[in-house]
């Protein structure tokens, strides 16, 4: 427990959360365990943003937020860290969640990390942290989420949503059923209906943000009212379940100790982009970071090139090429993975 | 007998209706109520397969038998956030 807290928390700890550790279950031993705390939240769209939101006003000490994309106006329907001004300079949301969580809370330690969650670097992201939560749009990420936790032994919480349909699901490692008893294979890209097809709804994410925010409470307060199993809701047709859930000897993951997703070498170079009409190139072979100031300089002639201190953005044959230091690149204008490969190999290179 | 189908996500939008009954032969298992409503609504077929099954409200398994007046929810993966 930090001294500083009642000195850059914006007032005195005991005022700035007096309404939270009048409730019982936190209470103020509650709140000092929430202030020792350490959160990764993987992923910081709608669901990320509405969990980051409620963790740093409610006093969490770490939060590391990762994320590999940037802010854009159809986010902001429901993205509720971001604004006008984010959309317009192109924020990594990483950074643009950091900036806003710190304006909330000056006590609560944010580490933005703009990047892809891989399972090259999926054990270092989780390094140090009590809970991870998911604010991911893929199961690409979930699954490897899954494998990571159960082998660090880290609790996390499945969130996901769509239209107005939504599901939280609490796995502690090796003590209840993780994603994969519940779900045992991934489902393949496209197989699922996404924000770009069904749509969502911002209400849906502040319900599911709200379960499964106050779940985090409950796991990192040590509250025994942890909920089990899958919970359920259809905001529109006003249904809210939940169903139990025993873990499976059976299952590849938490039952078998077999962490194919996170063992496996990284296998796809490009992913749909959910909500969008973009797709992500990642190179599976990279040096190190790129020098974005040199790449504008090639592109210039070519299109309108713009940079900042994070990335490079160019208008190229039609298409909106965003490009990172890590040389991971947005390409928008197509969903088409095949395009959008072409559209990488002829402006930044193979 | 007769058992309470419940659809959610992706199978209510598909079906149109977020509930059905269905008719099965007694001792009927989930898996055989899964083969049946495939057979029935092609545009379940597809969805089926990666969903969850519970049987009042407990996580039920492809061999797990049903009873009459039973409800069976199918929870589709969701994939959005
Ligand atoms: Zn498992």
């Amino acid at each position: 427990m930090s001294d500083s807290q009642g000195q850059h928390g914006g007032g005195h700890v005991s005022d700035r959360y007096s309404r939270q550790t009048l409730f019982a279950g936190i209470g103020p031993e509650g709140q000092r365990r929430l202030a020792s705390a350490s959160v990764a939240i993987i992923g910081c769209g709608a669901m990320g943003s509405a969990l980051a939101n409620n963790l740093a006003r409610a006093g969490i000490g770490r939060l590391r937020v990762v994320d590999r994309d940037f802010v854009e106006v159809n986010n902001l329907q429901r993205q509720t860290l971001y604004d006008e001004a984010d959309a317009a300079s192109a924020t990594p949301k990483a950074v643009a969640a950091a900036n806003r969580l710190r304006a909330v809370n000056s006590a609560v330690e944010i580490e933005p990390v703009v990047s892809d969650f891989t399972a090259d670097n999926a054990l270092d992201l989780l390094d140090g942290v009590d809970l991870a939560l998911d604010g991911t749009d893929n199961f690409e990420a979930r699954y490897l989420l899954n494998d990571a936790c159960l082998k660090m032994g880290i609790p996390w919480i499945y969130s996901g949503v769509i239209a107005a349909y939504g599901v939280s699901m609490t796995v502690q490692p090796h003590a209840t059923a993780c994603l994969r008893c519940a779900f045992p294979e991934r489902p393949l890209p496209g197989t699922t209906p996404t924000c770009d097809t069904a749509g969502i709804l911002n209400g849906i994410v502040a319900a599911i943000g709200g379960v499964t925010s106050t779940e985090a409470l409950k796991l990192l307060v040590g509250s025994e009212q942890l909920a089990r199993g899958l919970f359920w809701m259809d905001l529109w047709e006003n249904i809210a379940e939940r169903i139990e859930l025993p873990r499976q000897p059976d299952c590849p993951a938490c039952g078998l100790g077999e962490y194919e997703y996170l063992d496996a070498a990284l296998s796809e170079e490009t992913a749909t982009l959910c909500g969008r009409n973009a797709v992500q190139v990642r190179p599976l072979q990279r040096g190190g970071a790129l020098d974005l100031a040199e790449l504008g300089r090639r592109l210039a002639p070519l299109g309108e090139v713009a940079t900042n201190e994070y990335l490079l953005r160019a208008k190229l044959d039609g298409y909106e090429v965003t490009v990172f230091p890590d040389a991971r690149a947005i390409i928008k204008g197509t969903d088409e993975p095949s395009v959008a490969r072409t559209v990488y190999a002829r402006y930044i290179g193979s | 007998m007769q058992v309470r189908i419940r659809y959610f996500a992706a199978l209510r939008e598909a079906v149109g209706e977020a509930e059905e009954a269905l008719d099965l032969p007694d001792g009927a298992t989930v898996a055989q109520a899964r083969g049946l409503l495939a057979e029935r609504r092609p545009a379940l077929a597809k969805l089926l397969p990666a969903c969850a099954a519970a049987v009042n409200r407990g996580y039920a398994q492809a061999e797990t038998p049903l009873s009459d007046g039973a409800e069976l929810v199918f929870i589709p993966p969701l994939g959005g956030g």
